[in-house]
């Protein structure tokens, strides 16, 4: 009998870039252009080096078990993975076998539903194989130890996801918490995930499938390989247990070896470092240098805030939203800031397709625009055009106030020119008006858009609806 | 003693240039005849000389050191004995080798050795290199692995001064010291880096000295020590000056005669000088005990040859022709290139170790062979650490047998080659320093008596044999030969060969 019951089980392997300025055992960059220019004799594996281990890579990946809410193992333990492979500097990688340094964890997605982290441990990148042109039609192949040793979190969950969305809403969930754990670098570090999938039709045969990058990628690959293994089982071909590839250009996964082979790496301890003792203060440390995450922060803007729950939410799960909104809400209502930063600034760049690494706008912008609307300078419909001038200005910003003054956007409320607008409308629209007497609302409305155009939007709403009605009846 | 020439050196009474010239000279016509060297490096060493001559200020000033092959020395092709390294020149020099040369010593050469380390005779060299010959007669060994440090050490007597740098993961010093009758030190574990060294066994690989007067072992052992930030398992604790440890006499120094490796299976001459210079201690107020070490006995060989080969094989998995070292012509997938280069360049017994600690770390195996056998070394480790309690230095003989000729070396098994260690691998396995001091040369050929002390008490080692030193007649006489050594004595430790078993599986 199989531990499942539900159509599709997922687990995930993944494989986190750690943000520090130097690699795990060296002291190269992480950081570097130029191929094999960030090396030394400790990442190239030559003989008579030593590796030195990276104390703020310790520190950055205690902090992901925290936040993962991991049991922390009281020592930091490395073994050696041996296996024979270009790539490797060494032909074995520094890894945490035994006792990883976080395991039992949890995610939460919702109210309802947590994934389990079996374990969050700490190890070394191999190099990079570089196929000029492409790895089936190269001649050769080219090897950049630029990678070789940059610092990996490797978390693996339970097999507790049960659809590609979830695992994609999992991933989401997980690159927001290291983005605001500030270890993770969207623009410069990978993030990579294994899949393990498995369907009932099959009966649960695990299929593992490797190399997805990015958590849009994992719903696609997800999708793919689960409708390979349906069609399969539906076509009565026998679903093995195996290894595949997920090649994201061509939409597809592919095998690399059947698991009947698998490699025995051989683990030992390795004997070049020393257990280092992961001690309550250092923990206490951690803990209380942590930045707030989602959770907390979805909370306090809540009660601190007073603003709605979804718009906290859609906030806080985006760290670059939330610091945005914590600017703002300093000089602007949290409420109107809220309302703004989630249905405007959000509708802007969905429609401009602008994602939150491509965000230029800064605080100040942001403040002198809604400040305007607060305090009713410039109309609602002024300030959505503006929103969408700031972001699609990237980074060559103006002053909204500056650009109101220009360009002669205030709000017009005095009741001389909106009068004059009104009888204009009036005019211009007979049939409207003629409508709205004979008791269409809707009418109104229209004559009310008419007025808001010939004010290019500047004209304040509540005047040019009193106003209007004034002289309608 | 260095410490006359030093003196002279840095008075400027002797011109270090002229002198190194001669002394290359002479190394190329010793190793002609003893192989003691890989490489003598003629180019670095004048070099050397000439900046020792500008500034002589260093604690070394002037004196020719030989360092063992597993040593990286930058710019000098350093290859652990093996082929499969063949022109790798470290980009870098090993931390121990630096300090030296910081203190004005001049380095002469990269000295023989079994491959990697992997042998007790040095007759396991890497494919292609030469055996180096025992000085006191060339039909035998020198003991290994540092086998070219001990013979180089013990022919410079006489003709000029010089001191080894040398390397122990199972008793690499201690050995061949006692094969050629020079004074060799294994400090404690991690108090000297390991940056710059070749691996064979982390764990376990040790850097140490190789001198012909305690002085100068003492000297060396005080420049060496000491934390290195490159080296993550070189311990913090500061070494101390250890010259001043020479002058203390052994006056109620505890010394614990290890009860099972005094008596059968060792060599009737060797049991006698061993004996001979436990009753000159005791004339010189020692207080001498027996004491038991019965794990050790039984399990430091397996123990040793489990951990030591499953770390090596994974030291030994980066030598596949991409970087350094041999490379053959690229064909076929990455798996038959690597195979090639492996399968033609590794030497017969590196190739058993990397079979026999691959074994020992395989699913299905490790729990019961690796596993097993870091537990049993954390035991072994408690039987020594109860010893001192008791007593500042065990004494036994340093190998149970005399010189052994190569033809009688060709006929043993892997197995009785791998328990000739039982003397050494002990305090290896335990991290315990020792020491090698000759004890006279029954029937021509040194015998070799090892000290081991608790650890970080390297001083007490010295002070011990200093009194011996002074007080026993000089082993340093001149190239001669002696008789048969025993090897069927060996077939005399049952204890040993039955645990043995347990590495057969």
């Amino acid at each position: 009998m199989s531990k499942f019951t539900t159509d599709t089980v997922i687990g995930l392997e993944i494989h986190v870039e750690l943000d520090t300025d130097t690699k795990l055992f060296c002291g190269c960059p992480t950081a570097a252009e130029e191929p094999n220019s960030a090396c030394c004799e400790t990442c190239l594996g030559m003989p008579g080096s030593k590796p030195v281990l990276n104390k703020k890579a310790v520190e950055y990946a205690l902090r992901l078990c925290l936040a993962l809410n991991c049991k922390i193992n009281p020592s930091l333990i490395f073994s050696r993975k041996t296996y024979f492979y270009p790539d490797m500097a060494k032909n074995y990688q520094i890894t945490q076998y035994e006792e990883p340094l976080g395991k039992w964890g949890s995610l939460p997605l919702d109210e309802k539903t947590s994934i389990g982290i079996t374990r969050v441990h700490i190890e070394e990148d191999p190099a990079a194989l570089v196929h000029p042109g492409s790895m089936q039609s190269s001649p050769f192949v080219l090897v950049d130890y630029n990678r070789s040793g940059r610092p990996l979190c490797e978390v693996v969950t339970e097999p507790e996801m049960t659809s590609p969305e979830q695992a994609r809403d999992f991933m989401r969930r997980l690159i927001t918490i290291l983005n605001y754990l500030e270890i993770f670098d969207q623009q410069h570090c990978i993030i990579k995930a294994d899949a393990n999938i498995s369907i009932k039709d099959s009966g649960y045969t695990r299929v593992e499938v490797k190399n997805i990058t990015g958590f849009k990628e994992i719903e696609r690959a997800l999708q793919y390989e689960i409708k390979r293994q349906r069609d399969a089982v539906k076509s009565k071909e026998k679903i093995i247990f195996e290894t595949r590839a997920w090649d994201a250009e061509q939409g597809m996964t592919f095998s690399l070896r059947s698991k009947e082979s698998e490699e025995d790496y051989g683990y030992i301890l390795d004997p070049d470092l020393v257990p280092i003792d992961i001690t309550q203060e250092m923990i206490a440390h951690t803990r209380k240098n942590m930045p707030e995450l989602a959770h907390d922060r979805i909370k306090r803007y809540i009660s601190q805030h007073k603003i709605p729950e979804i718009d906290a939410k859609v906030i806080a799960e985006e760290r670059k939203l939330a610091e945005l909104f914590e600017k703002v809400a300093e000089e602007i209502d949290p409420v109107l800031a809220a309302q703004w930063l989630r249905r405007e600034l959000v509708r802007v760049m969905n429609y401009t397709q602008t994602s939150f690494e491509q965000l230029k706008i800064d605080e100040t912008h942001l403040i002198e625009l809604l400040g305007m609307v607060e305090k009713r300078e410039i109309t609602d419909a002024v300030g959505k055009k503006l929103m969408e001038k700031l972001i699609e200005a990237g980074d060559k910003p103006f002053s909204p106030r500056e650009h109101v003054k220009r360009e002669g956007l205030g709000v017009v409320s005095d009741t001389a020119a909106i009068e004059k607008l009104c009888a204009e409308a009036i005019a211009e629209n007979a049939q409207a008006v003629k409508e709205f007497r004979e008791g269409n609302e809707k009418s109104f409305n229209y004559i009310v858009g008419q007025v808001m155009k010939k004010s290019r939007g500047k004209a304040a709403p509540k005047e040019v609806n009193e106003i209007l009605k004034g002289m309608l009846e | 003693m260095v410490q006359e020439f030093i003196n002279k050196v840095r008075s400027g009474e002797i011109d270090v240039v002229e002198h190194t010239k001669k002394v290359i000279a002479q190394c190329k016509e010793l190793n002609a005849k003893y192989n003691c060297f890989t490489v003598i490096t003629e180019e670095l060493a004048l070099q050397q000389a000439a900046a020792v001559k500008k500034n002589p200020k260093g604690r070394l000033a002037g004196v020719p050191l030989s360092v063992k092959d597993c040593l990286c020395v930058k710019g000098v092709e350093s290859a652990a004995g093996s082929a499969v390294l063949e022109g790798y020149k470290p980009l870098f020099s090993a931390t121990a080798v630096q300090k030296c040369v910081d203190e004005g010593a001049i380095i002469i050469g990269k000295t023989s050795q079994d491959e990697f380390g992997f042998g007790g005779f040095s007759v396991n060299v890497g494919i292609g290199k030469k055996v180096p010959l025992n000085p006191h007669d060339i039909e035998r060994a020198c003991g290994g692995s540092s086998g070219g440090s001990a013979s180089m050490t013990f022919l410079a007597a006489g003709r000029f001064p010089h001191i080894s740098l040398a390397e122990s993961t199972g008793g690499s010093i201690v050995n061949p010291a006692s094969f050629c009758g020079v004074l060799g030190l294994c400090p404690t574990y991690g108090r000297v880096s390991r940056y710059g060294l070749i691996d064979y066994g982390n764990s376990l690989d040790k850097i140490g000295p190789m001198a012909l007067s305690v002085h100068d072992l003492a000297l060396v052992q005080s420049i060496i020590s000491g934390h290195d930030p490159k080296d993550s398992t070189s311990i913090q604790a500061q070494a101390p000056d250890f010259l001043p440890f020479l002058n203390k006499g052994v006056k109620g120094l505890k010394v614990g005669v290890i009860k099972e490796l005094i008596g059968e299976g060792v060599d009737k001459s060797v049991k006698q000088a061993v004996q001979n210079a436990i009753g000159i201690l005791k004339k010189n107020g020692a207080i001498i005990t027996e004491i038991s070490l019965p794990l050790t006995q039984k399990y430091s060989i397996p123990v040793y040859y489990l951990l030591a080969t499953a770390e090596a094989s994974t030291n030994l998995a980066k030598y596949c022709g991409m970087r350094y070292g041999a490379h053959e012509k690229l064909e076929g997938g990455f798996n038959e290139y690597f195979t090639n280069v492996r399968s033609t360049h590794f030497g017969k017994e590196a190739k058993r170790r990397i079979i026999l600690g691959t074994f020992a770390r395989m699913a299905g195996f490790r729990d019961a062979y690796y596993i097993k056998a870091l537990a049993l070394r954390t035991k072994i480790t408690q039987e020594f650490k109860k010893a001192f309690a008791s007593v500042d230095i065990l004494v036994s003989p340093t190998v149970p047998t005399l010189a052994l000729k190569f033809k009688d070396i060709s006929k043993l098994s892997p197995l009785q080659n791998y328990l000739f260690d039982i003397m050494t691998v002990g305090p290896n396995l335990a991290g315990m320093p020792h020491l090698n001091v000759p004890v006279g040369k029954p029937e021509g050929l040194p015998a070799g008596m090892l000290l081991v002390s608790d650890h970080l008490q390297e001083g007490v080692l010295l002070q011990a044999a200093a009194l011996l030193e002074h007080d026993l007649p000089s082993g340093n006489g001149k190239e001669n030969s002696g008789s048969d050594a025993s090897i069927s004595a060996m077939n005399n430790f049952k204890t040993s060969k039955s645990s043995a078993k347990s590495v057969k599986g």
